[in-house]
């Protein structure tokens, strides 16, 4: 008897510090990883504040000697950043605003609206998702060229101001309101416009908050279509204008690197500091679309 | 107001519900739709933007793809498009889901980890590519200094054709593992606890309970993250644009690179135009075959 229950008391002892090794190796694990993870970021804000001839050290220093903020002045001076600056907050606006609205009604259309063909409309919509901009650039740079949109504002916008995607996820949402919400609003006389403001709206706050988030940083950080039509300085947005920083050094990219480092880390501070106030929507964001 | 009374007020609320949908329909139909019409029609023309007037020269270009000097071309942006995204794909999905296995712990300390993971995501490609540049570099970088320390030869990451395809995924990997870790996490919280009890009341192993159940419990969130992997990993550009342009030796040309170099480099609008159409055919023969796996291999818990 006694040795039986011995023998459980060892195989749960094992079982105890087999559990605990499975602990530690995950720790250290996880913690080298996210070292690992965070290291090109953190070598972009310490290669920004470091001196030129720390940054050309054969043996490179982890940590700068000393602070060079002057770094990021010098980067202003040296290319037109913030105009960059103004050029992307004026693009992500514009697009951002007439995604969130066409969106708001083509979604309260295919969800609550009833008109005949409607699915086949939906379908159009959703084809819409299978081709791509990066199939379909060649017409719509010719038509924008000849429509008079290079470098303007009008230009980088136009082709991103409606988004299937925005579109079929709010549409979504909106499907699993009950109709009754809807009927009783409409016998209180709200009209359509009424309807999706203070009704779907505020219901689907957090959904819409989060796709918004979503179609955000796409937009900030989009690159292709922007590279395409605003060749020019006026209309360069940050993502373009950083890749070609390295040109403006003339083949000294190398030499100049904590200048260039210094426009890199001023480009992703907006999304970088929503992101981490944004969290936890950044995530449910993601993790809906995956459940669609 | 007097129109109105002819038409029946359900008519009319439909109009205005169809009203609601109709911009939407319109800007498609004009920036998705006949763009893909415009474009069959330029790959039969000879248009170059440096050229005032285009005639049409029938099969012309097709020819130059298929069986010219554009083949090869064709065939090598295909490889690397191809070899890419199984990188791509390979760390999105394996790496994502080691890391959710080893990231996994509720607590404190894991979530502020798992929030770094994820971040690269966050980061626009445009910083993120010029600080691997920047480590990347063959003579400064710290990547070829740390291998330095342990007794390894220098490599010339983005100037040697085996290695700049490996140094286009690393920045991309960085950015899309934290991702794919997060999807995989948020699907393994849905999966109910039962299943585990039962399967320890039978003896199972951990790893026994990883492979029958977690692992098919997880096919619809596999699947999700195959395919707009798979799509948006044969759309790469950016990367590729601003690490090596392409470089060295059409290495790392991949598709879209190829599209953008006839189109806006050599301004060879008819080239451009039959090497687009190819590359939206092929993406739609991988969405409609994955579409068909799934439908085949999926496990739904319902």
């Amino acid at each position: 008897m006694s040795k039986t229950t011995n023998s459980h008391l060892e195989r749960q002892i094992a079982a105890q510090r087999k559990k605990k090794i499975v602990v530690a190796v995950q720790y250290t694990l996880a913690i080298i990883i996210t070292l690992i993870v965070i290291f090109p970021l953190y070598w972009m804000i310490s290669s920004s504040v470091k001196s030129q001839d720390e940054i050309l050290l054969l043996k490179p220093t982890l940590w700068p000697h000393e602070i060079h903020l002057e770094n990021y002045v010098n980067v202003f001076n040296r290319v037109n950043f913030g105009k960059y600056y103004y050029n992307t907050i004026v693009m992500t606006a514009g697009i951002l605003s007439s995604q969130i609205i066409t969106g708001v009604f083509a979604a309260y259309g295919f969800s609550k609206g009833k008109f005949k063909g409607q699915n086949a409309c939906f379908i159009f919509v959703l084809g819409a998702l299978m081709i791509p901009l990066q199939v379909t650039f060649i017409p719509i740079f010719i038509m924008c060229a000849n429509w008079g949109l290079s470098d303007t504002f009008m230009g980088l916008i136009l082709p991103e101001c409606i988004s299937p995607y925005y579109i079929f996820m709010l549409r979504q949402t909106f499907m699993a309101i009950d109709d009754s919400y809807i009927d009783a609003a409409k016998v209180d006389g709200l009209g359509r416009v009424g309807i999706i403001t203070k009704i779907l709206t505020p219901m689907c706050k957090s959904t819409l908050f989060t796709t918004t988030l979503v179609t955000f940083t796409s937009g900030w950080n989009s690159y292709f279509w922007p590279k395409i039509i605003a060749k020019n300085e006026r209309r360069r947005v940050l993502t373009v204008g950083l890749a070609q920083l390295k040109n403006t050094f003339a083949g000294q990219a190398t030499m100049n690197n904590h200048e260039i480092m210094a426009g890199a880390v001023m480009a992703i501070l907006p999304v970088v500091v929503m992101f981490f106030v944004f969290q936890k929507y950044m995530l449910t964001g993601y993790s809906k679309a995956a459940m669609k | 107001m007097e129109k109105k009374s002819f038409i029946k007020p359900r008519t009319m609320s439909a109009i205005k519900d169809f009203v609601c949908v109709l911009p939407a329909l319109v800007f498609l139909g004009i920036f998705t739709y006949y763009p893909i019409c415009k474009l069959i029609q330029i790959s039969f023309t000879d248009w170059n933007l440096l050229n005032e007037r285009w005639n049409y020269v029938g099969l012309k270009n097709w020819i130059w793809l298929f069986n010219g000097s554009g083949t090869k071309h064709l065939l090598n942006s295909l490889r690397v498009t191809v070899l890419y995204s199984i990188g791509e794909l390979t760390i999105t999905l394996l790496g994502g889901l080691l890391f959710a296995l080893i990231f996994g712990r509720l607590n404190k300390s894991f979530s502020i980890m798992r929030a770094i993971v994820f971040m690269p995501k966050y980061v626009a490609m445009s910083s993120a590519a010029v600080v691997f540049l920047w480590i990347l570099n063959t003579d400064t970088g710290i990547l070829n200094y740390l291998l330095n320390c342990v007794g390894l030869p220098s490599v010339d990451w983005l100037g040697n054709r085996n290695t700049a395809l490996i140094s286009v995924l690393m920045l991309t990997g960085w950015r899309a593992i934290g991702y794919g870790m997060m999807i995989y996490l948020s699907a393994m919280i849905g999966i109910s606890r039962d299943y585990y009890e039962a399967a320890s009341l039978d003896g199972a192993t951990a790893a026994q309970s990883f492979f029958k159940i977690t692992l098919p419990m997880l096919s619809p969130t596999t699947l999700f993250l195959f395919v707009t992997t798979f799509i948006s990993s044969m759309k790469v550009f950016q990367s590729v644009d601003i690490l090596t342009s392409g470089g060295p030796y059409r290495a790392t040309e991949v598709f879209v690179y190829t599209i953008y170099k006839y189109a806006m480099e050599d301004f060879r609008m008819d080239r451009a135009s039959v090497v687009a159409i190819a590359f939206f055919v092929l993406l739609l023969i991988v969405t409609a075959s994955t579409f068909k796996v799934s439908n085949r291999s999926v496990h739904y818990d319902s």
